[in-house]
Order: structure tokens, then sequence, then C-alpha cells
């Protein structure tokens, strides 16, 4: 339903998000995972048409029949909210402060065309659905009024009042406490069409997601079924990232990613994470493709494993060599992986 | 590290809050709540011991910051009393705190508005030290090198850090007076995971060597049981259960702490 081919974000001349590509099927949960600066965050914000003034997106993104990128905002206006919506990690912001709850809900129905009366009624029903107490009382309550978690369900309200095929997600419970996450989560799970869910969290995304995409330096260095790639990381970037997830016991040293995230424009050329790996080498100055390592291994010389983890999806034909980023299947771009 | 002198040789417990509370006025009421007065804290009461790694759990509105507030004097509790090194902190005007604020010093949860974009790194991490006149020298280098920072890095602004090499330097700044004790508010819970190691790896370090008190707030317990040996998990402005943290973790009794267990998402469970 959504498939996205070589999406690339651009900023005064500085490309922020390179090449990524991937699809989204019906009812499908996809985790986009990196830390702050990855450009996970303006990769949804491109499908949804909410780039800033001077970035700009270019490549193809399809959301059902209709392109998403390139076309003018007229006709994103009747998608967004309707076909797709998102929901943002800070609810205070992104919810008008002088206007009802109720009312904001409504407003994203009778922007896309039904009537005012039954909106007003509808609303009230949404408020319930993500299990708002007392809804028809709390419509008429001030976003300042509300917790941060009522709030977020504001939002969520928001955001499935037109019954999108798509819902994005971005970082929706970092700002809530963990007993809060823990419900919202579970909320979003049960009524999330696809979901295509944002988060520098390794085990909430673990909790929502069936595959992932692991970003940093605004490229996809690995992707696939969670389980996998969570369990068996090729990328190095990603074997650090959950190792870095795990807190080890007390008196011992957390492992580490040395470094941090370089500012956008001065990531390294070749493998962008290339001078925080300890497993750099020369080879690395050279871009490595994102690629299924069942069919085609990357580091010369290397004999391909050729032993899918149990639970693997039954091989597709795709050509050696080429580079299937839309595919389903584990995929990384590393010259190094780790086994 | 020199030893702290100034400090008077005492036996008992370096911080010891006594049946303290906090009362706070509400100007209006609010939705779905009644207006009036909101009690922030009601009768707590806990010891922190010289040396102790202590941790301070509670997610919002649990009162965790108030008390935070109140162990570092920056606002009086209703009743109840708080001794730091034996002497009393409530009701003292500012001037006769100055045995706290060489002791006791804090590093906040967002370094990015902790920290004066408008002054150079030298100066900030000096501050505490010109604040309180005591000689700077050349400590601002020597705390530098300490929390891992190029020397080259007195001369620029916050902004030209990142999130972690912030939080460097707040903790930097902390350690100017050469303090007893060190209160770290989600020190980390701003920070990407991959940085977070870096500063909980840091901090671990310089309460080794410096053998610091270290009262560490946070709202995730597992990063509380990796960094401290003793756990205070508060609700609604009340301590539910403390003790050791290994036995917390382990068996929680208060049902507070179950849920907040069960919420945690953990990749071991998941995976």
């Amino acid at each position: 339903m959504l498939k996205v081919e070589g999406l690339t974000v651009r900023a005064d001349g500085v490309e922020l998000v390179h090449d990524v590509s991937f699809s989204l099927a019906p009812g499908e949960r996809v985790g986009l995972i990196g830390e702050s600066g990855s450009g996970k965050s303006l990769t949804a914000l491109s499908l949804m048409g909410l780039l800033p003034e001077g970035v700009t997106a270019t490549g193809r993104a399809r959301l059902g029949g209709d392109d998403l990128l390139g076309v003018p905002e007229s006709r994103l206006k009747g998608l967004r909210g309707s076909r797709m919506s998102m929901v943002f990690q800070e609810p205070m912001t992104a919810l008008n402060p002088l206007m009802r709850v109720g009312a904001q809900v409504a407003e994203v129905m009778t922007l896309h065309g039904r009537p005012r009366g039954e909106a007003r009624e509808r609303a009230v029903e949404l408020l319930d659905r993500v299990r708002l107490p007392e809804p028809a009382r709390l419509a008429r309550a001030y976003p300042h009024q509300l917790s941060g978690g009522q709030r977020q369900r504001v939002m969520l309200a928001i955001a499935l009042a037109n019954g999108p095929g798509l819902l994005i997600c971005d970082e929706p419970t970092t700002a809530l406490d963990v007993t809060v996450q823990k419900q919202m989560l579970d909320l979003i799970s049960e009524v999330a069409p696809a979901l295509l869910f944002i988060t520098h969290d390794l085990a909430v995304v673990a909790s929502m997601c069936e595959r992932v995409l692991v970003m940093y330096g605004g490229r996809v260095v690995e992707s696939g079924p969670l389980r996998e790639v969570f369990t068996r990381p090729r990328h190095r970037y990603t074997q650090g990232l959950l190792a870095a997830s795990r807190l080890t016991p007390r008196g011992t040293r957390l492992p580490v990613i040395e470094g941090s995230v370089p500012a956008a424009g001065h990531f390294p050329g070749g493998c962008v994470f290339r001078n925080r790996c300890p497993h750099a080498t020369p080879t690395c100055e050279t871009e490595p493709q994102l690629t299924e390592p069942q069919l085609t291994d990357p580091a010369p010389g290397d004999p391909a494993p050729g032993d899918p983890a149990p639970g693997d999806p039954a091989p597709g034909e795709p050509t050696p060599g080429e580079p299937t980023p839309t595919g389903d299947r584990h995929a990384f771009a590393c010259w190094h992986p780790a086994e | 590290m020199p030893s702290h002198a100034g400090t008077p040789p005492n036996d008992g417990p370096l911080i010891e809050v006594r049946g303290v509370s906090r009362v706070y006025r509400r100007p209006r009421s609010s939705f779905g709540r009644q207006g009036g007065v909101v009690h922030a804290l009601r009768d707590v009461s806990l010891t922190v011991q010289r040396g102790e790694r202590h941790g301070i759990v509670g997610e919002s509105g649990s009162g965790k910051s108030t008390l935070l507030r109140l162990l570092c004097a920056l606002d009086q509790p209703t009743a109840g009393s708080i001794r730091f090194d034996g002497r009393e902190i409530t009701g003292r005007p500012e001037r006769a705190l100055r045995f706290l604020r060489e002791n006791l010093q804090i590093v906040f949860q967002d370094p990015m508005s902790s920290l004066d974009p408008r002054m150079r790194v030298r100066d900030l991490v000096a501050e505490p030290l010109v604040g309180l006149g005591l000689p700077v020298g050349n400590r601002v280098a020597e705390l530098l090198d300490a929390v891992g920072l190029p020397a080259g890095a007195a001369g620029r602004y916050p902004h030209q850090f990142s999130g972690g090499q912030r939080q460097r330097i707040a903790i930097a700044r902390a350690l100017a007076p050469r303090p007893a004790v060190l209160v770290a508010d989600e020190p980390v819970s701003a920070l990407d995971v991959s940085v977070r190691g870096q500063i909980l790896n840091l901090l671990a370090d310089l309460v080794d060597e410096l053998g610091l008190t270290l009262v560490f707030v946070s709202h995730d317990l597992s990063v509380v049981r990796h960094v401290c040996e003793t756990v205070t998990v508060m609700s609604a402005g009340e301590i539910v259960e403390s003790g050791p943290v290994d036995d917390v973790w382990a068996a929680p009794a208060h049902p507070y702490t179950q849920a907040l267990l069960r919420a945690v998402p953990t990749l071991e469970g998941l995976l």
C-alpha cells in the first residue's frame, strides 16, 4: 500500500536522507529506528508532505495509487489526515491550545467533507475509542487541562478520525511515563491500520513491529524481520545499538558506540558509520549497498552464509548482486558484517 | 583528588530526610480534579549514607522533583527536617547554606536548557567556583580532562557540542567545587542510547575515583539498577518502597513497583 523508492531529502545542497526505499503492506507494522540525526523523522515528514521550508524531497513514494512526492500541496491536502495521518512526539505543541479537544477531533473530519453535526458526534465516539474517560465531558476540555498521556490519546483520535490506511507515529511515547507508555502502545497496536513507527527505543519497537528499518546518517543501513535483525544483527551499527540498549550488571562497563552522531553533512563518505566503527578498514571508504546476505555476500572472498535463520521466509528470486531494498528479507549495507 | 576539606568528621548519614511534606496551593481548579491544595510530598523519610549510590524512581507527579529541590535547598518543606552532614538545611537563609552549596552539586536532565548558551564552556565550568569565591586556577582544564573532553572545548559554546558532550560539560561544572554529593536528575533520559552508556560509565568512574555519594533520579528502574545499590520508589508524593535495588527488582513488594516493572519494555523479554 505504501511504496517508497529512492527517497532523498536535501537542504542547502546537503543530503539529509539518501536513497531510502521500503514498502509497507496493508496491516503491516514497520519500525524505523536510529539515533537523533539519523533522518528518520525527515523520512516520515517527506511522506506527509510536511517538510520545512527549504527542505526538498526527491524520489518516488506512492500510497495506494497516489503519488506523495513532487505533487502539489492541494493534492496532498486531500490525503493527509484522511488516507494517512501522523501522531507526533510532543502533543502539547501539536494540539491547538485555544480549541477544545472535541472540536479539534471534529475539525479533521469537517475538513475532509463530513457534516459538522455528524463530525461532532463521531469525535466523542473517537475519544471513547482511545479510552479517554467520560468522552462527552472531556471533549469540552482544552489541551492544557489534560495530562500528557490524555493529550497523546487525543492526537491518536485525530489521526484515526477519517479511518486512514496508514498511521505514522513519530516517537509517540517518548515524553510519557513508562506505565502510560505501555497503555498508549497497547492502544496503538490495537487501532493502527498499517503502521510506520519511528523511535530511538529498541525495546519499544520490539514490542510493536514485525519488521524494522535501521537508519544512520540518512541511510537505511539494515532492514528485515525484527526478530532476525535484533537477534542476529549484521551491520556494526545495529550491533552497537543493540549492545548499548542492554544494561549490564552494576559495577561492569556498559558497551558503547564511541563518539557521537556527526552533524548533518559531516558524515564520512563511503560507509557513513566508518568513523565510529571499530571494524572499519580502507574498504569502507567505498559505499556499501543494502543487500541480502544469502544471495550476495558483500565482503569479497568471504563465503556466503546461506543458512537462513529459523523462521526465515522462503527465499525469493532476486538477481544476485542487485540491491533488494524493498524486500521483506534481512538486508544490510556493511563490508564487515557481524556473524 | 584532594579530600573534602571543611567537611567536619561525622559518622552519621550524609543526608537525612525526616517526615518531610510539601504542600502547594493550586491557583484554580483543573479539568477532572478538585482545586485547592496539592500534597506534592507526604511524610517522606529517607537516609543516604556516605559513599552510597541511591536511586530515586518515580513517574511524573510522584514528587521526586520536589524532593530533589528540597534536598538542594531550592525550596522549603511545609513540614519535616532535612539534615546534610548532620546540619539542618531547612529554614536557613541562602548565606547560611554555603556548606551545602560547596558539597552538593546537581546535574540536570536537559543539558541544553541547563547550560547558558551565551557562555563559553570555560566560564560555565568555572561558574560554581566564582560563585563560591573559590580559586579557579587550572581547575577547568583538569575537569574537562576528567570528563573526557578535549582542552580545546574550553573556548567553545554549548551549541557546538552534541547532547552527550553537553552532559559531560554539565558534569564537569557540577564537580568544580569538589562536592561530596552529586545529585543527577534524569541525566541520561534526553540522550540517545548509544551515548547513554558513555555518560553512565563516566558517572560510575567519577563516583569511584572521587569517592562521591550519588543521588540518582530516574523514571527507569533498570537504569537505576545498573547505577545504584539502594533505591527509593515514589508514587503520588509518598515513598512506596525502598531498599537494596536488587531485592526490589527481584521481588517488588508494592503494587506500584510491580506495575512499573511490568511496564518497562526490555529487549530480553521481547525476543
